[in-house]
């Protein structure tokens, strides 16, 4: 009796004890929220914080899409120095082109761009419930995410927010995929607010005037996307969205470089709160000791880019007050000269930075071999020869914008700027068969620099280039003006007038991921 | 080392047991339950006192993290057992059911008023303690900053499914200037369910038969089951009565069977979950405070990856055991290979896990074999031998994926290994070195036909891979008398180590940066500043013999009614000598460099690895 009673005692337990721990495996929402697949956000709102946050990051970094626009033009170059800065040919292969479908930002740009949009589309989806500033935020983003897309691949993956995740993403390209960004613009600028110059805060969002000033650039580019000539339809567009931009109160500013500080400005239309440190310190020497360390001796410049301004070619000094002792344009900057007294702690010069370079107490600086810290024009390996490895610590002209006597997150990285706007307007009259003389001396004036006669197609790209150096847009301007697949030094030969690198690859995981992808030819 | 201090504490509690009971004289039924739990504590400070690194210099960081695991194990079975005339059977039916979890808070603290490492981690324990300690009800993530007197409290809602941030009024002290917590709290299940048939003819035929049902909630709702077969059969040849007697083992054993992995995979991946996303507080003492943000999307189809493996083998022994070994001939193709792989973008993450069509084959030959050299009353002497053969390939893949990261200033994105069909796991792929040109800078094949050879452009499968294709041991065992000496050496061939130590770190550039490097680097000819990129310069041969083990122990005679029962004296040495080509510390090293984000496993790189150690060991065992 006994002994049956322990079976069934037995028994039971057991059959409890599987019972109650068979489980269906479904996870239990202990920390987040979980949904069978997409069901629209919880919260838009934060969601827009978030996409903004992660443009943040996108533009505050030297690689991805700033190296794309910067090194593979000829603005910048970023030559290998000793052992720095081969990085397994990540900077080298952009300014030869000479990247491949592996190359780290080739995917890095298709990943990131591609995914801001998917976040931008899961606000939009009308089961989150957004609003109509979220959805103004939300399309500006996903339509600047897409062009960009476009603009660098020649063709942009759509993900629908309300098919399952394993439905494979359409792909757009040519007229069907501006068609689809420009609604996007339109969608935006009809549902976002009208801000101001100088409107704090509020700059560092989206607005109207944000909206219109990337419709202009979409439109200024066109004919580089879809091939073909420049249609005066849209140049009249890019036009009068300008005066637009002009209307809501943004202007030209004299002071350049104070344009680059935390300070209000007429001319910023839209900044974010991205740390300026990269492009502070990616071409600053180790021993340029200035407020957060010295730099990374990593990036330079042509000295053909460098020779575009006014000035002596070989000495861009200046005082300390700024006046320029060599003959340069305001623009060009200048290291300030010794003996003059200390710049505000900080003896880093401001533009493009050549020659002698000094410590804050005035001291002449060295590299760290012992030699002096002369920043020159070439690019001199070893031997003597022209090249873009093995270089040593001093070669090439550095470039300052944004100057690090004022911060590394001084909180205002302008992202587009009426200056620009203003050029963007003087393109769209000279492509539409007007004069853009008057436009570019007004700015040029502002610059202290001489007025031109008459302004050449040349001169027009050569006032972008003087103008929004190293503000992440000369890529673009190259091709728009035929110029993006020209010899400049260190191209690789069989690169020089080959159309296949005016497009950057589809990085080769998505084409397998992707089968709707197609690789752009020559890849 | 002055500036930083790393403090980890884990307590941890562990309880098993079982209960077993016969049912009938056939039926047995086991119920095994098992808990282990532990807790830890971790505190990483950098002080305000280290230069040059942005974010700290003046500031000064700190971590301060906490976890807790908790499993749980409950294994219950069914044996039934039957003997009949000739032949035995026995049926095994079971389930098993394993919970992890994990809970806790990662803190970060920036902006530290000492420079005292004990005093931060007190400063940042008090400052995050403090915080939660005013915080009523659950919470995902806590934080303040400089620009609010605030502490800002973010909560995620079941009831209306929405994540809500509060200010709170800090009654705490803010000794650390700069605050944020995030917490997680996660669960895995595990739940198999198991069957087992062994039926014995003769104690000469042996068949086996297994099938298994695996879930882990970590799957996608669509297949978060393997089904895994498997069958076995032996024949004792030895026991057949065509084999003579001095045969004293022969048994030829044949099976097949599928087995199911998911190493690798994490919480939560294969369903679309929403929660805060992670806060980060800049080099400025902002924090950066993004909104609910979709940490993983689903991915019904992701599934176990099953290898299926199939093994024949012979077992032999002669002359009562004084020669015995074995062979075995195996072939082990595992197919939907779990990785985590760039999804089709947009995607919300630039890696999802997915099964990638791919088959990865490993084949090879094992073979041991060990002999009774000297049988006698005093003296025995015994060796065994044992070498195996692996070759490995993958096959059937479309991609080409990087991996094996390589670490060193200047090498960012740097990698050496190359995950591609008709190669082996861990092969590499780099420029082949051509030597230094007359001006001391490196020159290296060319591969793509532009007649020029770039470092970057010219990479190639150099016919190496990091696996070794074979490996051997060999032991050897003395006793004479009261003395006995074991020995075991080991060795491994047919495989190559990246020196990403000396890629890294001695180079021309590093003479010219004023760090120390080697002494080679005087005389060979580099130029100041030659570059040092990826290439095979750094990739040698990583064949070694390695005397692994050696023990001599002396038993103490012991007579008669002492203190002692048995007395015991012995001398270990571990890893006594290296033979080996190799010129960094040791061939045999894996570092975990990176996989540049793609998943794929590495192995063979050397980066400052600390090399196994050499070690004596002097020991006494007595019983009383």
């Amino acid at each position: 009796m006994k002994k049956f009673n322990l079976k069934l005692y037995f028994s039971s337990f057991l059959l409890l004890a599987g019972l109650a721990s068979c489980t269906d495996l479904e996870l239990e929402e202990t920390d987040s929220f979980i949904d069978p697949g997409f069901q629209g956000l919880v919260d838009p709102a934060s969601a827009v914080d978030g996409l903004y946050n992660d443009l943040r990051g996108q533009f505050e970094n030297q690689g991805n899409r700033y190296s794309f626009m910067e090194v593979t033009a000829d603005s910048h170059i970023v030559p290998t120095r000793g052992t720095d800065w081969g990085d397994n040919g990540l900077w080298s292969s952009l300014h030869q082109h000479l990247w491949q479908p592996d190359h780290a930002f080739v995917i890095g740009v298709f990943d990131e761009w591609n995914r801001n949009q998917l976040r931008a589309s899961q606000i939009l989806d009308s089961r989150s419930n957004p609003s109509s500033g979220n959805i103004g935020d939300a399309s500006f983003v996903r339509a600047l995410s897409m062009w960009t897309i476009l603009d660098f691949y020649g063709q942009v993956p759509f993900r629908d927010t309300s098919l399952p995740s394993s439905a494979l993403p359409e792909v757009l390209s040519g007229q069907a995929a501006l068609d689809f960004i420009l609604n996007d613009v339109d969608t935006a600028i009809s549902n976002l607010p009208s801000v101001g110059a100088q409107a704090g805060e509020a700059n560092s969002r989206a607005s109207i005037a944000a909206a219109k000033f990337l419709k202009a650039k979409i439109l200024l580019n066109k004919h580089v996307t879809l091939g073909g000539a420049p249609d005066s339809g849209d140049m009249a567009q890019v036009i009068s969205l300008v005066d637009d931009i002009a209307g809501d109160g943004y202007a030209l500013q004299a002071g350049y470089f104070d344009l680059f500080r935390d300070t209000p400005d007429d001319e910023t239309i839209w900044s974010l709160p991205s740390g300026v440190g990269n492009v502070i310190f990616n071409g600053l020497h180790y021993n340029s000791l200035s407020q957060g360390g010295g730099g990374w001796n990593g990036f330079a410049t042509l000295a053909e880019y460098y020779d575009m301004f006014e000035g002596d070619p070989n000495s861009n000094r200046m005082e300390v007050d700024f006046t320029p002792l060599d003959g340069q344009e305001e623009r060009r900057g200048g290291v300030p000269n010794m003996g003059d007294g200390v710049l505000e702690d900080s003896q880093v010069g401001n533009g493009f930075l050549i020659g002698q370079q000094y410590a804050a107490d005035g001291t002449p600086l060295t590299d760290r071999a012992g030699a002096p810290l002369t920043f020159k024009r070439d690019f001199l390996d070893g031997d003597g020869n022209p090249n873009i490895i093995n270089n040593d610590e001093t070669t090439g002209i550095r470039v300052i914008k944004y100057n690090p006597r004022y911060g590394a997150f001084n909180g205002h990285k302008i992202i587009f700027r009426y200056a620009d706007a203003h050029l963007m307007k003087a393109e769209a009259m000279m492509r539409s068969g007007g004069d853009p003389t008057a436009m570019v001396n007004e700015l040029r004036v502002l610059r202290n620099a001489s007025p031109l006669g008459t302004v050449s197609e040349q001169d027009m790209l050569d006032e972008r280039g003087r103008e929004l150096f190293a503000e992440g847009w000369r890529r673009q301007d190259l091709l728009r003006f035929g110029q993006y697949t020209r010899d400049w030094i260190f191209k690789a030969a069989g690169s020089v007038n080959n159309d296949k690198y005016k497009l950057f690859p589809i990085p080769a995981a998505q084409l397998l991921a992707n089968p709707n992808l197609v690789q752009n030819p020559g890849y | 080392m002055a500036n930083s201090q790393i403090r980890t504490n884990t307590n941890r509690v562990l309880l098993n047991g079982s209960v077993e009971y016969a049912l009938t004289s056939n039926i047995t039924a086991k119920v095994n339950l098992g808990y282990d739990q532990s807790e830890g504590v971790n505190n990483s400070v950098l002080s305000a006192d280290i230069r040059n690194i942005n974010g700290i210099q003046d500031i000064g960081f700190g971590t301060y993290n906490t976890l807790e695991r908790e499993n749980q194990l409950l294994e219950a079975t069914l044996n039934y057992q039957k003997e009949f005339d000739n032949s035995k059977l026995d049926f095994l039916a079971g389930f098993s059911y394993q919970k992890f979890a994990t809970r806790g808070r990662n803190a970060t603290g920036r902006g530290f008023g000492t420079t005292d490492l004990n005093g931060m981690v007190a400063d940042l324990q008090s400052s995050v303690n403090g915080a939660q300690s005013t915080i009523n009800g659950d919470f995902q993530q806590f934080y303040y900053d400089p620009n609010s007197t605030d502490l800002f409290v973010r909560r995620l809602l079941p009831e209306s499914r929405e994540g809500i941030t509060e200010n709170l009024a800090p009654a705490f002290g803010k000794s650390v200037t700069s605050v944020t917590a995030d917490t997680f709290n996660n669960a895995d299940e595990l739940q198999s369910f198991f069957g087992r048939i062994n039926y014995s003819i003769a104690s000469k035929y042996l068949f086996t038969a297994t099938i298994r049902a695996d879930g882990s909630s970590r799957f996608g709702t669509d297949n978060q089951y393997g089904y895994f077969p498997s069958g076995a059969f032996a024949w004792q040849l030895g026991e057949e009565d065509f084999i003579g007697d001095n045969v004293s083992t022969l048994k030829l054993r044949l099976s097949a069977g599928v087995t199911g992995n998911q190493d690798g995979l994490g919480y939560g991946l294969a369903v679309s979950r929403q929660r805060f996303g992670g806060l980060g507080i800049d080099d400025g003492g902002n924090v950066n405070a993004g909104g609910l943000t979709q940490v993983s999307t689903e991915i019904p189809s992701l599934q176990w990856e099953p290898t299926l493996n199939l093994n024949v083998g012979l077992d032999f022994g002669f002359n009562n055991e004084r020669l015995s070994g074995s062979i075995d001939v195996y072939r082990n193709t595992t197919t939907d290979i779990l990785l985590r792989t760039p999804p089709a973008a947009p995607a919300s993450d630039p890696f999802q896990f997915g099964n990638i069509d791919a088959t990865i084959l490993n084949q090879g030959i094992e073979f041991a074999i060990g002999y009774d050299w000297i049988q006698q009353e005093d003296v025995n002497f015994s060796t065994s031998f044992n070498i195996a053969y692996n070759q490995n390939e993958v096959q059937d893949f479309g991609g080409l994926i990087d991996t094996g990261a390589i670490n060193g200033q200047g090498l960012t994105g740097a990698f050496a290994q190359r995950f591609a069909a008709g190669q082996s796991l861990f092969s590499y792929y780099m420029a082949e070195f051509t030597g230094l040109d007359s001006a001391g800078q490196p020159t290296f094949a060319d591969q793509n036909g532009d007649g020029v050879g770039n470092v970057f452009q010219d990479k190639t499968f150099v016919g190496e891979d990091a696996l070794p294709d074979v490996t051997t041991g060999l032991s050897l065992n003395l006793n004479v008398k009261n003395w006995d000496l074991a020995a075991y050496f080991t060795g491994q061939f047919g495989f190559s180590v990246y020196n990403n130590t000396a890629n890294g770190l001695f180079t021309s550039g590093s003479i010219t940066n004023g760090r120390n490097v080697t002494r080679d680097l005087l005389t060979s000819g580099d130029a100041p500043g030659a570059s040092a990129d990826v290439s095979t310069r750094y990739l040698e041969k990583g064949d070694f013999v390695r005397f692994q083990n050696a023990t001599l122990g002396y038993n103490w005679p012991l007579k008669g009614e002492g203190l002692f029962k048995s007395l015991r004296l012995s001398l270990t040495g571990q890893n006594l000598f290296l033979i080996t080509d190799y010129s960094g510390l040791d061939p045999e090293v894996t570092v975990a460099t990176g996989d540049l984000g793609s998943g794929v496993p590495t192995r063979g790189i050397d980066w400052s690895a600390f090399p196994n150690p050499r070690t004596i060991t002097f020991g006494i065992n007595a019983s009383f």
